[in-house]
């Protein structure tokens, strides 16, 4: 009794997903979920296979609109590899949602700062770059990311990481030195990383 | 790209697992606690005016506060293991516990404590060694709350890892109490301080290295 107030005071769960205008299962999904979770953790492989099966749509559509087309597949993966190893960690008494979210907010972050220790290259004018431009840069949440940035850092990243110019490319274009461009997207990259971690939502 | 073949591998060797339990965490670390307490009462190292001072508003004070300090510092460790936890909220409230806790200390300084010179009061050679203390009496818990961390999946490890050093410094600290001699307030809140300070900071420094979810 008293380790439940404890526990109530303390803290509470992650009720982030549940927001409006946030990415999040169907309802009907989301209640299966946890039951198809409870299932797996009791051994029952084919509930497993669906429930990732569904996950991993969800995971896509969560990190294209947080990451480059590129990492996309990676982060899912990852993603997927950690629900594997933590699921004895999901409380039944709990949407599935939130849980999922949290384990997948803690890999975008790892990619974010996989991205940010990536040396930036200069792109030859023969390598095509794929038109994704419009997905990410429409995304909404990007778009909220970069106006937390100094509007130097914001330009540098959306020109050299999201629309593929290169470092000096960008550097023609906004007027400054190459070396200020790289330095504006490393700088921007880490504060893009703190706020995300500081980020209470997360789906 | 397709994550079928990666969900076939996952799903293929599926076995059942043991639910993570805060209950029954929880109750590892009482019990390693309690088993630490009487132990310390099997060496004979309790304080030998234990009888004696059972009542006094001084003990009360420092088991008390230092009891609650470690179960609240405990809930919240176990609690921040979770992915969906976030430990923030908890820190405070347990920070503002310790602070509630070294202004309480003011109100039950014996009568005639306050009139000695500073340096005498606060004692530093026999300081250091009670901070020493409770570090290695806190080294089990923060240990078996490590290897609890490292089971769980927090999703904010640095913060995990604080509380995890908060808990463990506050047990040790609660276990100490029983044989440290010393009935000085100011004394109790600088070296006890420094002590869990000590373990907080160790632990937030070596445990997220060696977690990674």
């Amino acid at each position: 009794m008293g380790s439940d107030f404890l526990s109530r005071l303390i803290s509470k769960p992650a009720s982030s997903a549940r927001q409006p205008g946030r990415a999040q299962p169907p309802r009907t999904a989301a209640d299966s979920w946890g039951s198809l979770m409870v299932a797996a953790q009791n051994g029952h492989g084919g509930a497993y296979r669906r429930l990732l099966a569904e996950m991993s749509e969800w995971l896509t559509r969560y990190f294209q609109r947080r990451l480059p087309p590129g990492d996309v597949d990676d982060a899912v993966q990852e993603t997927l590899l950690a629900v594997h190893r933590r699921r004895h960690t999901y409380d039944p008494q709990y949407p599935l949602t939130p849980w999922l979210a949290a384990i997948a907010k803690n890999k975008w972050v790892d990619q974010l700062r996989s991205l940010a220790r990536r040396p930036v290259e200069a792109l030859s004018d023969e390598v095509a770059v794929g038109d994704h431009e419009a997905s990410v840069v429409s995304s909404s949440v990007l778009a909220g990311l970069l106006e937390g940035l100094r509007p130097a850092q914001a330009q540098a990243i959306l020109l050299v990481k999201v629309q593929g110019y290169s470092v000096e490319d960008a550097s023609a274009q906004t007027g400054l030195s190459p070396s200020a461009v790289k330095m504006n997207i490393h700088r921007g990259l880490q504060r893009l990383t703190a706020i995300i971690e500081k980020t209470h939502d997360v789906a | 790209m397709s994550h079928e073949p990666l969900i076939l591998d996952l799903s293929s060797d599926l076995a059942p697992v043991r639910r993570r339990n805060m209950l029954r965490e929880g109750g590892l670390v009482l019990a390693l606690a309690a088993a630490e307490l009487a132990l310390f009462q099997a060496m004979g190292v309790m304080r030998p005016d234990m009888d004696h001072m059972t009542g006094s508003p001084f003990l009360i004070w420092r088991v008390g506060s230092l009891g609650i300090l470690a179960v609240i510092a405990c809930v919240l460790a176990l609690r921040s293991f979770a992915p969906t936890a976030r430990p923030r909220k908890g820190l405070m409230l347990a920070c503002a516990v310790a602070i509630l806790a070294i202004v309480g200390g003011a109100f039950v300084t014996p009568d005639g404590m306050g009139e000695r010179a500073l340096l005498d009061r606060i004692d530093p050679a026999r300081g250091v060694m009670c901070a020493v203390s409770i570090f290695v009496l806190s080294l089990p818990v923060a240990l078996l709350l490590g290897a609890l961390m490292r089971r769980a999946a927090p999703t904010q490890p640095r913060l995990s890892a604080l509380a995890s050093g908060i808990a463990a410094g506050a047990c040790g600290a609660f276990v100490f109490a029983f044989c440290c001699p010393f009935n000085d307030p100011l004394y109790v809140v600088v070296w006890y301080t420094a002590g869990c300070a000590a373990v907080a900071a160790a632990a937030r420094w070596g445990l997220p290295r060696r977690f990674r979810l």
